[in-house]
């Protein structure tokens, strides 16, 4: 059972023993988030903010953070306050306080982390040109959670740049140059990446001749769906299709780039078997299987440590990338290998030098992550509250057939909206507008996948049960309005721009003259243009105050 | 500024590079628990200190300079630098400097000659290589009358054969002092000429300060000030001293640039760029290096320095030059012939700390003279010191009781060298 959530409790960091600089202890309540995603579909682990109504002015010095709208089309603002002397302004009756809640993996400004990195600040922070046991500690650490072949650590300071040095190492060790990636990909916003990243490439620079890209493992809206025999094996044959095909162009190899639960992609999970069956046929052509961990690692799937183990216990990875939560908000990063791999890239005379990779601080960071990971058993308490999760929103399936598949492990989790049940095509303007919605109720989600219409939930792993349940009522009633909505006014039409009242207000003859009734396509309401009433419009950034944000009710 | 290391003795930090204000100050790290307790998120998230941030680091520059990036680390920034510059006019190709270093990523190994040459890779064709303006040990010395045009034609040479084989330039990358290189200062003039070139190439000027920026050389801010008020590179990178061993970097770019990049669609997003500790602990060096005079201290403290290591000059034939610029010592420990001794102390170095690093070098190269004198056989015995053949990884770390043990030195028994006073490294450090 997860641990209870109980009572925000002042949180305080010890002061520090050094009395050549003393300052005085600072106590901050931690205010509660409803972690669903944060809104990037490049983050793995996400947060909701409950929005605050502004009482204490940013002039008090409260610190202000406002969310400034990515994937609406509306930029609206939602305040966060944190109170300087520690109380959350405005937040009793949303709050339920979630002790630790965090960007990453274990909850917004941890303690412990912070207590550990400040500690480690305090003393020493160097590079890794001077030896420092955090460094050999935290690789220990890190190597008692991954298979005995992982045993070589490179520490960096992005998922970017970890993925950019597995690249370099299965090219030096393979001495090939081609990678296979999959469809919808995306492995970090670095020259080198964007090139294996197709949902990047597709709007950049095109695919390279040296980049080969296998369709997605998606048993939902993939070739080979739910009801194939063996979904797995077919997928990894379109690997071995893509390999030969590579093959027979004289091209060789290096890599099959994947994340272990393609995220961007729309929240995947690949059937049993298909890591295994792709790294055979990757292996045979003398490349290595780089794991992207970076958005799935560190317990988030609950029953194991890494995603990729989710494939079987016999199924190594010659190269994990990991990042994002592993440092909950600190810049880390870490690349595992083998001593084969590892040997090969030092025997090219060039070392591997990352100046701020593996400092003191960082590793201290990592540590202290790892120790909460496995004090406040967080791996467990994803499972539970990840299935707990998964089973209400399976109920919410059954209730409104705009949902289509729920899918997930852990606490990672997608919500695919369709348009159509049976064509399954993508609900791109509904999940925008759900997501909208939502923020409306002061939880942040975003959606993606490459018809956006996936949403996504990637909670910190303190995320609760009862986190859990009030997501899913709003998204209940989020739903069921939809549904009324639609009912309600077969052809509805709004103009963003003339919007005098809600859709269906208008009867009879008036609603053929109506643009705001009038018909939106197929039935569905146009109903961004809902957006433009309910929503403060927004205002500068610099001119908010605390009188733009009325009650609501 | 002095660790104590385990066996008690203190040893004296002269290389830390990235620690730029000391070792653990208590103003950034204060800065940092403030914002770590408070709030860490992404820039996914608008934060006043971001905005603050970027405020600051803009004032500190030419009025051109107002879009600013930020990153985890100077690879990440100067590989942005490169994506800023091809996206621009949608060119491709770069010339950098030889002997240049601009990164660790694959995309800036290509363009780094001092990490292709070493390995198996090849010069990419779409990479072409200047001559590093080097006047003491290049081709055109102290003796030329105009060293920075004959370098600055060299560059024009490059990007005329580039032309005639219908490539086309995306930017010129290089370091305002070039480190790894052998701490080279282009002579006055230089950069200007260049920009001259590249511009009419339809390419941008990248000026990398991930090494030399934030006032190390004294007089200016920037490196490349240095080189004229006239002078204004397109892209600036910047990045080991901006945290004080906090992973951060920053790419500072004109409104061109930025608009031809971000219309391109594809917005760039970096998860822990611009964080709000990153730029709490971003705010807090830079108030220190105004509060402090770190600056100013630079410039006095380097002047010191340099009159004793000039003396050390005349007394030791060993040291064949003593560079400076602008009140920065250039003493290092790196070059192609890996004979430079390089010293870039942090910026709080002191008059005392400099006397203490010479009064040992003094010693150090005294003994050494010594040992030279006696060997009378060319085979390069055990304990003979290497005069040429450091490692590049040799950091001088002066310790008071100058012990060294080459068993701890994995890059010694990588290379095989043999016992090397002058590198007493990898002391490990039980903090």
């Amino acid at each position: 059972m997860p641990s209870a959530r109980g009572q925000v409790s002042p949180r305080s960091v010890s002061a520090p023993t050094d009395s050549a600089a003393p300052w005085p202890p600072v106590s901050a309540r931690r205010l509660t988030l409803w972690p669903c995603d944060s809104g990037s579909s490049a983050l793995p682990a996400d947060f909701f903010f409950l929005r605050i109504q502004l009482r204490l002015s940013v002039a008090k010095g409260n610190t202000c953070m406002m969310n400034k709208g990515e994937n609406t089309s509306i930029a609206s603002t939602m305040w966060l306050t944190i109170g300087a002397g520690g109380s959350p302004v405005g937040l009793a009756e949303w709050s339920q306080p979630c002790d630790g809640g965090g960007p990453l993996a274990v909850g917004h400004c941890h303690p412990l982390v912070v207590q550990a990195a400040h500690e480690q600040n305090q003393v020493l922070n160097t590079n890794s040109r001077y030896l420092h046991d955090n460094i050999v500690d935290y690789a220990q650490r890190l190597s008692e959670t991954l298979p005995e072949k992982l045993c070589v650590f490179y520490f960096l300071n992005s998922g970017s740049e970890a993925n950019d040095l597995a690249l370099r190492l299965a090219r030096q060790y393979t001495g090939h140059q081609d990678v296979v990636v999959l469809d919808h990909a995306y492995h970090g916003h670095l020259s080198s990446l964007i090139d294996i990243s197709p949902y990047k490439f597709r709007y950049l620079d095109g695919q390279k001749e040296w980049v080969h890209v296998a369709p997605l493992p998606d048993t939902y809206r993939g070739p080979y769906r739910e009801d194939h025999p063996n979904p797995a094996m077919a997928y990894a044959n379109e690997v071995k299709r893509v390999v030969s095909n590579a093959q027979e162009k004289g091209r060789k190899i290096a890599a099959f780039f994947v994340e272990s639960l393609p995220s961007v992609g729309g929240q995947i999970i690949p059937p049993a078997g298909y890591f295994s069956h792709v790294a055979e046929h990757i292996h045979r052509a003398g490349g290595v299987f780089v794991a992207d961990e970076i958005q799935v690692g560190f317990g988030r799937v609950g029953k194991h440590f890494w995603a990729f183990q989710l494939q079987g216990e016999d199924f190594v990875p010659d190269i994990v990338t990991m990042g994002k939560s592993i440092g909950n908000g600190h810049p880390v990063a870490c690349v595992a290998t083998t001593q084969a791999v590892s040997r090969a890239f030092e025997a090219t005379g060039i070392e591997y030098f990352n100046t701020f990779g593996g400092s003191p601080v960082s590793c201290a960071v990592g540590l202290a992550v790892l120790d909460v990971l496995e004090k406040e058993q967080l791996q467990t308490h994803a499972t539970c509250v990840g299935s707990f999760l998964m089973e209400l929103l399976r109920q919410q399936k059954a209730k409104h057939p705009i949902i289509g598949d729920v899918r997930g492990v852990g606490l990672f989790i997608g919500v695919d909206l369709v348009k159509d049940e049976a064509t399954r095509m993508p609900a791109t303007q509904e999940a925008d507008y759900v997501v909208t919605r939502l923020k409306e109720n002061y939880i942040l989600l975003s959606a993606d996948g490459p018809g956006r219409n996936i949403l996504k939930f990637k909670p910190p792993m303190c995320f609760s049960l009862d986190n859990a349940q009030h997501v899913v009522t709003k998204l209940d009633a989020i739903l069921t309005d939809m549904e009324e909505k639609v009912r309600s006014c077969e052809t509805l039409r709004l103009q963003p721009s003339s919007v005098k009242h809600p859709p269906g207000k208008c009867t009879g003859e008036e609603r053929s003259r109506c643009t705001n009734c009038n018909p939106g396509e197929k039935g569905i309401p146009d109903i961004r243009g809902q957006m433009a009433w309910g929503l403060a419009p927004p205002l500068s950034y610099r001119t908010r105050r605390p009188e733009d944000f009325p009650e609501r009710p | 500024m002095e660790n104590n290391s385990m066996g008690g003795s203190v040893s004296l930090d002269i290389l830390e590079k990235s620690g730029r204000v000391g070792h653990c100050h208590p103003e950034v790290f204060k800065a940092a628990l403030k914002q770590m307790e408070l709030l860490n998120t992404n820039s996914r998230f608008l934060h006043d200190n971001i905005v603050e941030y970027a405020k600051r680091l803009s004032a500190t520059l030419p009025e051109k300079l107002s879009v600013c990036y930020f990153t985890n680390s100077g690879s990440e920034a100067n590989d942005l630098a490169l994506r800023l510059a091809r996206q621009f006019r949608d060119h491709q190709d770069v010339i950098t400097l030889d002997h240049a270093y601009h990164g660790h990523l694959s995309s800036l190994i290509e363009i780094s000659p001092y990490k292709f040459r070493k390995g198996k890779d090849v010069k990419k064709e779409f990479v072409h290589v200047a001559p590093t303006p080097d006047t003491y040990r290049g081709k055109y010395r102290e003796d030329h009358s105009d060293p920075a045009s004959a370098y600055a034609d060299e560059v024009r040479k490059i990007i005329e054969e580039a032309h005639n084989n219908g490539r086309k330039i995306a930017a010129f990358i290089a370091e305002s002092m070039q480190s790894c290189g052998g701490q080279i200062i282009p002579p006055a003039g230089y950069f200007q000429k260049v920009a001259e070139y590249v511009h009419r190439a339809g390419g941008v000027f990248i000026a990398d300060e991930v090494q030399v920026g934030f006032g190390r050389v004294g007089k200016h801010f920037w490196s490349f000030q240095m080189h004229g008020e006239d002078f204004v590179p397109d892209i600036v990178t910047m990045g080991k001293p901006m945290g004080n061993g906090h992973p951060m970097a920053c790419v500072v770019t004109t409104k061109e640039i930025a608009e031809a990049f971000n219309s391109a669609g594809v917005e760039y997003f970096n998860t822990y760029g611009g964080n709000p500790v990153s730029c709490a602990v971003g705010l807090a060096v830079l108030d220190i290096i105004e509060n402090e005079d770190l600056q100013g201290n630079a410039t006095r403290v380097g002047n010191y320095l340099i009159e004793l290591l000039n003396k050390q000059k005349a007394k030791h034939t060993l040291i064949g030059d003593v560079r400076m610029k602008e009140k920065r010592v250039l003493l290092s420990v790196d070059g192609p012939h890996r004979n430079v001794l390089k010293i870039k102390p942090p910026m709080c170095f002191t008059e005392e700390n400099a006397k203490v690093m010479v009064d040992q070098l003094d010693g150090i190269l005294t003994a050494v003279e010594e040992a030279m004198q006696a060997e009378t056989q060319s085979v390069i015995s055990e304990n003979t010191p290497c005069r040429t053949k450091m490692h590049k990884d040799a950091h001088v770390e002066l310790l008071s009781d100058s012990t060294n043990d080459p068993t701890e030195n994995p890059s010694r028994k990588r290379n095989g060298m043999c016992t090397n006073k002058h590198s007493l490294l990898s002391k490990r450090l039980k903090t």
